[in-house]
């Protein structure tokens, strides 16, 4: 069985006169330990999608079903106990953060809330968890906005992971760093998948960066799928005009020599 | 650091801090340099200022020290000044909170209870609540605070509505958190500052209140306020104004000393927001 | 091909809290006229302090040091040596000043122009020995030569539209109001201008579109009309500051292209600055790279991207994850 299964997703918002869908019907499932990306140019509903599947906004219409369990009948304490199994990272890693936090408190919080650990054992936790995303633990005591964009995010995955989801929801989480930087953040994110079977539902409007990691891609427009396959053969023979638009935009260095 | 050093430089902040300090001062050796009560009968009554140097104000009608009467008094304007504004900030803070994070009806039922004590006047309010439920110190703090707390959560609720929709409110939702862990911890203290911009005027609003209420002989009885001295003086205006005319001098020099102080936290916390 | 402005040994340093924070290290570079140039660097690079400063757009509160000698023809002579908010702050720049291209082809025409000898005497020093360049990185940007007006002879295109456009006045008022100020247009005459501006930079109905407001807009049509803005008066040099880095892949790709037939057609000089070495590359004859502050190297865009001298520009061409480039991972089915 699926990991994520949605279908009929839909959501609509109040735009000037009438309604305008931001998601319109969307089926799509993700199985465990896989990547699956979603691309479309901005508005085509990605965010909308994530907000959604994490029940961050409330659907039209629409079933979600997660770990084999219907996601949307969950309310209250039984919602905020099943989050643990599905995270998110975001793009903007300083906004992602309360401005006063402490990368101590950011990863104390998710421990503390499911009760993973008491507080004796949260510090050492803590140092475990930085050390995991490649952090020394001296960071703990830091402030969120004292540290670099590339440690922000590593944090950031550092938190989704505390809960050990087996899904996490990844909105352009890497669009905003230094290429340098989006190249190690990327094989953290391959390598926790690898050892923790991690699935992830990868939002990027980035192709080339969705060739290099997803599974499977589904390609968006105005709020409903345009096409959907292995993203390799998607990207590679896209059929769909957006798909093709899409791969025809993105940036080509046409080096001669080999890397 | 810096903070205090660009804090220092304004005048205004400067003159503001001593004010504020030299009534912090009166408040608290009040009872070292005046001990025993300052109602009692320490001399010939309307005595004028400046002839007895063992009663360097003078004395009232009836006898009593001015100089002992006016530092007991900043004890009381600064006690429920200071009391009648936390306990508003707190109140506006919470409620506007509440309505602004719950949104949907908890927020119409919040909000139109907001209305309607920002319907009427503050002083009325406090007017009405004590006459009905008796003067006594806790009772004008309170008085005050139901007239001032709407300001602040109007403001409150402003900024967490904004607030409400950041990432990072998101993000906490999405590790599981209480809503009311969310609501108080993560988004109030963010939605802090700007209502405590408003503490300075709701301060030298809430110490003018007492003196009103005082001076309509609606303070508590057994304290010694400066409204209740300006009240006190009224009767023999003409013949010794110096009675209503120090206690009324210490009264402005309190509004504008908190009034500068605040403008001056507000300042200087305004230029390191836009210097960040 | 003749520079249509050089800069020489630019220092520029930010104070934050007290720290002094350096953000250009003794650059020296040229922009031949007509190119389009591009400068790519990663975050703290320098690449927007550069374009502010040859804008004449930095902060108040930042140390400039070094030249930016234009040879532009029929600019004003300066009625004072530098724009009033860099001079207050002018001081002697720390020693951390390193090493830097130092092209010695100064544009004669130049000093011609600009008949100051003060002006020449410190930078002929200079260029024979780089040590004692204290006293000549005193001196104030633009010192000696004429200045350019923004929005006359630069145009600026930001990474944010909402940031440069007015959000209470129509975009086509905006237009306008350019040509006016800097054209010597009439009212009429300025508004049928902006609005053969909105036709070039293809925006769906243009008539329509004079009369929207920003916030009308989507955020690609925002940065066609500020671009619009941008060369309403037919600037002679057209700077891009990550352009099109708040875009989706499509909606850049048409940017790119708006801006290379503009610049095509206007025979503009272009300064097009990103993070993004694949689209650089795209647009760019010539690529600068920067890090820390510092010119890495310069060369036309075969030899960045085919033959890159410096070790990092060669990590940013193998970072970039083309549509052809190898996988991270093993290709196949899910672990
Ligand atoms: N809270 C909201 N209220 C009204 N409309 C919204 C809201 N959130 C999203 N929309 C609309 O829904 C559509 C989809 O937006 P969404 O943010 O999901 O797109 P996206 O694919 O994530 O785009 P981008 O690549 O720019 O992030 C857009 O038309 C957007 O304007
Ligand atoms: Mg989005």
């Amino acid at each position: 069985m699926s990991l994520l299964a949605v279908s009929g997703l839909t959501k609509r918002y109040r735009r000037g006169g009438g309604t305008v869908a931001a998601v319109d019907g969307v089926a799509f499932a993700i199985e465990p330990g896989e990547t699956l990306a979603l691309a479309g140019p901005s508005g085509s509903g990605k965010s909308t999608i994530a907000r959604l599947v994490l029940r961050l906004t409330e659907p039209d219409a629409g079933t979600i079903q997660f770990e084999g369990a219907d996601f949307r009948s969950l309310g209250g304490s039984a919602l905020r106990a099943r989050r643990a199994r599905l995270q998110m990272v975001f793009q903007d890693p300083l906004a992602a953060f309360n401005p006063r936090a402490t990368v101590a408190r950011v990863l104390d919080d998710p421990l503390r809330i499911h009760g993973i650990a008491s507080r004796t054992e949260r510090p050492r936790r803590i140092a475990a968890l930085l050390e995991r995303v490649g952090l020394g633990a001296d960071l703990a005591p830091r402030a969120i906005h004292e540290i670099s964009g590339g440690q922000r995010q590593r944090v950031a995955i550092a938190r989704a992971i505390a809960t050990k989801p087996s899904l996490i929801v990844l909105d352009e989480a890497v669009s905003a760093l230094d290429v340098s930087v989006r190249g190690r953040i990327l094989d953290l994110l391959l390598d926790l998948q690898a050892t923790e079977r991690i699935a992830y539902l990868f939002i990027s409007h980035d192709l080339g960066v969705v060739r290099a990691v997803a599974h499977r891609l589904v390609i968006l427009d105005a709020g409903r799928v345009a096409e959907s396959g292995d993203a390799r053969a998607v990207i590679g023979n896209p059929q769909s005009a957006i798909g093709r638009a899409l791969v025809a935009a993105a940036p080509r260095l046409n080096r001669t020599t080999a890397p | 650091m810096s903070r205090l050093h660009r804090f220092l430089r304004s005048p205004e902040a400067i003159a503001g801090t001593a004010i504020l300090a030299l009534l912090f001062a009166m408040a608290l050796t009040a009872p070292l340099l005046f001990p025993g009560d300052p109602q009692a009968i320490a001399g010939p009554a309307l005595l004028p200022p400046f002839q007895d140097w063992s009663l360097p104000l003078g004395t009232d009608r009836l006898g009593r020290d001015v100089l002992a009467e006016l530092f007991h008094g900043a004890r009381t304007s600064l006690a429920v000044g200071l009391s009648a504004a936390g306990a508003a900030l707190l109140i506006g803070a919470v409620v506007g909170t509440l309505a602004g994070f719950a949104g949907g009806l908890i927020d119409e039922v919040l909000m139109r209870i907001t209305d309607a004590f920002q319907t009427v006047p503050g002083f009325l309010l406090a007017l009405a609540f004590v006459s009905i439920v008796g003067p006594s110190l806790g009772v004008v703090v309170a008085a005050i605070a139901l007239g001032a707390w709407t300001g602040p959560a109007r403001v409150a609720r402003a900024e967490v509505l904004s607030i409400r929709e950041r990432d990072y409110v998101a993000g906490a939702r999405v590790i599981g958190m209480h809503p009311l862990e969310i609501a108080f911890r993560e988004v109030l203290p963010n939605a802090l500052p700007p209502v405590l911009a408003l503490s300075s005027v709701i301060v030298a609003a809430a110490i003018l209140t007492e003196a009103a209420l005082s001076f309509l002989g609606l303070g508590d009885p057994n304290r010694v306020t400066w409204g209740a001295m300006i009240a006190e003086g009224r009767a023999v205006l003409r013949t010794t104004p110096f009675l209503s005319i120090i206690p009324g001098i210490a009264l402005v020099l309190t509004v504008l000393g908190v009034y500068l102080a605040g403008e001056g936290v507000v300042e200087t916390t305004a230029v390191r927001r836009s210097l960040s | 091909m003749t520079a249509l402005l050089s800069i020489r040994d630019l220092t520029v340093s930010y104070r934050g809290d007290g720290r002094e924070v350096p953000a250009l290290r003794g650059v020296s570079l040229e922009i031949e006229a007509g190119e389009r140039l591009a400068i790519i660097g990663e975050s703290g690079s320098g690449k927007s302090t550069l374009a502010l400063a040859i804008a004449g757009l930095l902060a108040r509160g930042a140390r400039i040091g070094g030249a930016i000698e234009w040879a532009m023809p029929n600019l004003q002579m300066p009625h004072s040596f530098a724009p009033p908010s860099v001079l207050p702050d002018i001081s002697p720049t720390r020693g951390e000043i390193s090493s830097s291209v130092a092209g010695t082809s100064f544009s004669t025409s130049m000093i011609g122009e600009s008949g100051n000898e003060k002006a020449i005497s410190p930078l002929v020093g200079e260029m024979s020995g780089r040590t004692e360049g204290g006293a000549v990185e005193r001196r104030p940007l633009h010192l000696g030569s004429a200045v350019p007006r923004l929005g006359r002879d630069i145009g600026f295109v930001f990474q944010d539209p909402s940031s440069s456009l007015d959000p209470v006045m129509p975009v086509g008022k905006q237009i306008a109001e350019v040509a006016l100020t800097h054209l010597g247009l009439s009212w009429p005459q300025a508004y049928a201008h902006a609005k053969t501006l909105l036709e070039r930079v293809r925006l769906p109905d243009p008539d329509a579109s004079m009369r929207a407001y920003p916030h009308q807009l989507s955020g690609g049509q925002k940065q066609r009309v500020a671009i619009a803005a941008a060369i309403a008066a037919g600037p002679k040099l057209l700077i891009a500051d990550e352009a099109t880095s708040a875009l989706d892949t499509i909606v850049q790709a048409e940017i790119v292209s708006l801006i290379r037939r503009l610049v095509a057609e206007d025979g503009m000089t272009l300064l097009f600055i990103s993070h993004d070495i694949a689209l650089a590359a795209e647009l760019a004859e010539r690529i600068a790279v920067f890090r820390y502050g510092e010119l890495l190297e310069l060369g036309t865009t075969a030899q960045i991207v085919n033959a890159p001298r410096h070790a990092y520009t060669r990590a940013l061409l193998d970072a970039h994850l083309g549509l052809d480039a190898g996988p991270l991972r093993q290709a196949g089915a899910p672990a």
